[in-house]
């Protein structure tokens, strides 16, 4: 195991998208300290902000410290492990194709955005556009899973395409903005405009009232099978909330009917 | 500035009947000379370029760089630069974005890296001359002109109702005057006014502008005449009704008769040559032979392209409706823009895909008109960049076009289908070198009516591209060896060697200043604009400026 610790005090961002069990495999802790990041303007050494000890000849990668001014961390990567205890910076696991990352802290903005697939797992907050496109994209997350334990920002799953988002706590404005398809399942009270512009894709509330839009119509009262799958799945990967979660009547609604109209809301 | 000596070349300069010819060039400040008659003078500077193939500077005479639309589309379109290369700060350059429309310093940096040393942009609302300006202030090393949408204009079209030419002549030649422009530009003419009047359009070159009583054939007749009798260096540049649309070449030739003998550049043709019908998509096919034939008969009017190359690129156009239509048919974001008396334009992304039927049609079609127009100097190279693809491509249709088993690989990649609606496949003409050298500089710059460009005879502005020869065309035109503007060494294989601005072209024609007096009542009564705040003044030109003379026969 390859093992990262923050030392560095700076408030200027460093971008590191180098940290990536793809681009650190085979190299030596040596090597592994001189590859380039960015720091503000200039390129710097990641060993001027790590202390790097082991290889990542396992594709695991451990991060100590409070990293939450170091971003584009598991940016693109494809396979491997990345574990950090601490906090994290902006753009964690953009554009991931697969593999896992786990943070036992907060994440900042673009958590797995436009992610196409792999597992991100944060156990406590996340910040604004988890799983989003990025702006002028016409797709956000396209595949994989984003588990938050605590609460998000606004924008979640904004345009996302396929994949699954869970936000254990309460979310910001517009979750699921413009979904085009996939499944959001929110444990926590959304804030406002749940939904808006869904063209296809599910978003269940589980637990929680909100009211919707008033292009959204109710279906009806049903108990879908489905559910029960997917609640299984977040609790096999040890997603706190679903643990407890038992669903029993849902109410169905469809929208939004300013867009394409068959997506659904789920209230369970 | 001393002299250069560029040694042992081979040298096409088709404007001066130099085919390949191995021989030495000289340059005297900044401007191609003949050699030195004086015993003993020894260059400043020499260049070897033995075994290296050399040509003038590339001349892009239709191109979307600068000006109001061209900067929404940099703004609308972040996804198309954030994984796009930049360029990088360095000593000789300025940071920027590339991406389908590059910024404006890495415009300047990335025609000089390919070759290019002129290009206009096609599609300037006159309103908006200024800005376009400002940011030719800020594209390096190339010169640079533009010109002005006339086509849709409320006065021009007040005129040609009023039936009173004279008029007309006097407000374009103020109008050219007063944006710092280079030619008169008609745009989807009446179409793109009936657009901002109520979302309607134009089909027919009979059908009449409801609010001023014009019919696109008054249009276009008389902008060509005017820009005849405006003596103008660049004839009426007409983008024809109906772009895009399927069974449109009936337009085209229709649009080419009306001018019944006058002088005119029809450009990105290959958008005006398509056959079928609207409601099939299956009917959609070539119709560039029966075109091409026209122009092959008539030494009135010439073409650039627009070839379409495959893969991502943003539609611009002065053109309304066909931006409202291509959102529709895409289904993508989309702009539209109304510039109050003058035009309109249209932006939208678009991908061009070789899995498309209609796209390889388009593009099959740009190709079928390089290789059916008999004599190059009538036709130029051009994507219309970036609507067919980016002017980066060049080098790419370079490939296509001296390379026939190359195209028959690309045609390989395309639907089966496409083989037949088009003639693509049967064609077995290869450009030579020298050919290529006239359509990407001399031709261009001869329609242009440009005497200072696109040759290498004494007295030319000293714009070289120097190539290292290659089997691979594409790799040999992307990377010149050497790229010379203005007597300055600006690139060295394909690294910006030196900062470098270029010129603004355009031209002053003489016009009747009686007429100011109306021009000045219109622009009170309707423009928001002062009439004397409308003209371009010439400190917005701080980087030069060469005024062409409107002298053409």
């Amino acid at each position: 195991m390859l093992t990262l610790t923050y030392r560095a005090d700076h408030k200027i961002p460093v971008e590191a998208e180098v940290i990536a069990p793809d681009h650190l495999l085979g190299k030596s802790s040596a090597d592994i300290a001189k590859l380039s990041v960015q720091h503000g303007n200039a390129q710097a050494a990641l060993g001027e902000f790590f202390d790097v000890s082991g290889d990542a000849s396992d594709a695991e990668i451990r991060i100590d410290g409070d990293c939450s001014r170091v971003k584009w961390i598991g940016a693109g990567m494809t396979m491997g492990r990345i574990r950090i205890h601490g906090n994290i910076g902006m753009h964690l696991g953009s554009e991931m194709k697969g593999g896992l990352i786990e943070v036992d802290g907060d994440a900042a903005d673009w958590v797995g955005a436009e992610m196409r697939g792999g597992r991100i797992h944060i156990r406590g907050n996340a910040g604004h556009l988890v799983g989003a496109g990025y702006r002028g994209s016409r797709l956000g997350m396209r595949g994989g899973a984003i588990l938050v334990e605590g609460k998000a920002g606004s924008e979640i799953a904004s345009t996302m395409r396929r994949g699954l988002v869970a936000i254990g706590g309460e979310t910001g404005d517009f979750p699921g903005v413009g979904l085009i398809a996939g499944s959001v399942f929110l444990f926590g009270t959304p804030g406002l405009r749940t939904a808006a512009g869904m063209k296809r894709g599910t978003i269940a509330l589980c637990g929680v009232e909100t009211s919707l839009l008033p292009t959204f119509r109710f279906d009806c009262v049903y108990r879908p099978t489905f559910l029960h799958l997917y609640l299984r799945q977040l609790a096999a990967w040890n997603f706190g909330p679903a643990l407890k979660f038992e669903p029993g009547l849902v109410r169905r609604y469809r929208g939004d009917l300013v867009a394409l109209g068959k997506g659904e809301v789920l209230m369970l | 500035m001393g002299w250069m000596k560029i040694a042992n070349g081979t040298v096409y300069d088709p404007a001066n009947g130099i085919d390949g010819a191995v021989m030495d060039l000289w340059v005297k400040d900044g401007r191609m000379s003949a050699p030195p008659t004086e015993p003993g003078v020894r260059p400043d500077k020499t260049i070897n370029a033995t075994g290296l193939v050399i040509m003038p500077g590339g001349v892009d005479m239709h191109s979307h760089i600068a000006g109001p639309k061209v900067n929404v589309a940099r703004k609308m379109r972040p996804e198309d630069k954030r994984k796009a290369p930049v360029i990088r700060r360095s000593e000789f350059t300025r940071s920027g974005t590339t991406g389908s429309v590059p910024s404006t310093f890495a415009t300047g940096y990335l025609y000089a890296g390919m070759g290019y040393t002129t290009a206009f942009d096609a599609a300037i609302p006159p309103l908006g001359a200024r800005h376009a300006h400002e940011e030719f202030h800020d594209t390096p090393v190339i010169d640079k002109g533009m010109f002005v949408l006339m086509g849709n204009n409320h006065y021009v079209m007040k005129s040609i109702a009023e039936k009173d030419p004279a008029k007309l002549q006097a407000f374009a030649g103020w109008l050219l005057g007063a944006a710092k422009a280079y030619g008169i530009k008609l745009v989807n003419p009446g179409g793109v006014e009936v657009w901002k009047e109520g979302g309607g359009n134009i089909h027919g070159l009979d059908d009449e502008v409801p609010a001023f009583h014009v019919t696109p054939r008054q249009i276009i007749q008389s902008l060509a005449q005017t820009a005849m009798d405006l003596r103008l260096p660049h004839p009426v540049h007409i983008h024809c009704n109906n772009l895009g649309l399927p069974g449109n070449w009936r337009t085209t030739l229709a649009t080419m008769q009306a001018l019944e003998g006058r002088r005119a550049h029809m450009t990105h043709i290959q958008f005006h040559s398509y056959g079928g019908d609207a409601d099939d998509q299956n009917t959609f096919c070539s119709h560039v032979p029966k075109l091409a034939d026209y122009v092959n008969a008539n030494p009135n009017i010439t073409v650039d392209v627009g070839q379409v190359l495959f893969g991502e690129t943003t539609s611009m156009t002065g053109d309304g409706p066909l931006g409202y239509y291509l959102h529709k048919v895409t289904g993508r974001k989309w702009f539209n823009g109304d510039t109050e008396m003058e035009a309109g334009c249209g932006i939208v992304p678009i991908t061009y895909k070789d899995k498309s039927f209609v796209h390889s049609i388009q593009w099959a079609i740009g190709l079928e008109w390089y290789l059916l127009v008999n004599d190059p100097w009538r036709i130029a190279m051009s994507t219309d960049h970036p609507n067919g693809g980016s002017f980066l491509a060049y080098p790419e249709i370079v490939q296509l076009l001296m390379d026939r088993t190359y195209r028959e690989e690309v045609l390989k990649r395309v639907p089966p289908k496409v083989l037949q609606h088009c003639r693509l496949k049967d064609m077995d003409r290869e450009y030579t070198l020298n050919e290529i050298a006239i359509i990407t500089r001399a031709s261009p710059a001869r329609m242009l009516g440009l005497k200072h460009k696109g040759h290498l005879g004494p007295g030319a502005d000293a714009d070289i591209a120097i190539y290292t020869p290659s089997k691979d065309r594409k790799a040999m035109f992307e990377m010149p060896r050497f790229v010379i503007k203005s007597g300055t060494i600006v690139v060295e294989q394909g690294e910006v060697r030196a900062e470098l601005d270029g010129v603004a072209l355009h031209v002053n024609p003489q016009h009747d200043a009686e007429r100011l007096p109306d021009i000045k009542k219109w622009f009170e009564d309707c423009y928001t604009i002062q009439f004397a705040n409308y003209p371009v003044d010439p400190h917005h030109l701080p980087k030069g400026s060469v005024e062409v003379a409107c002298d053409r026969e």
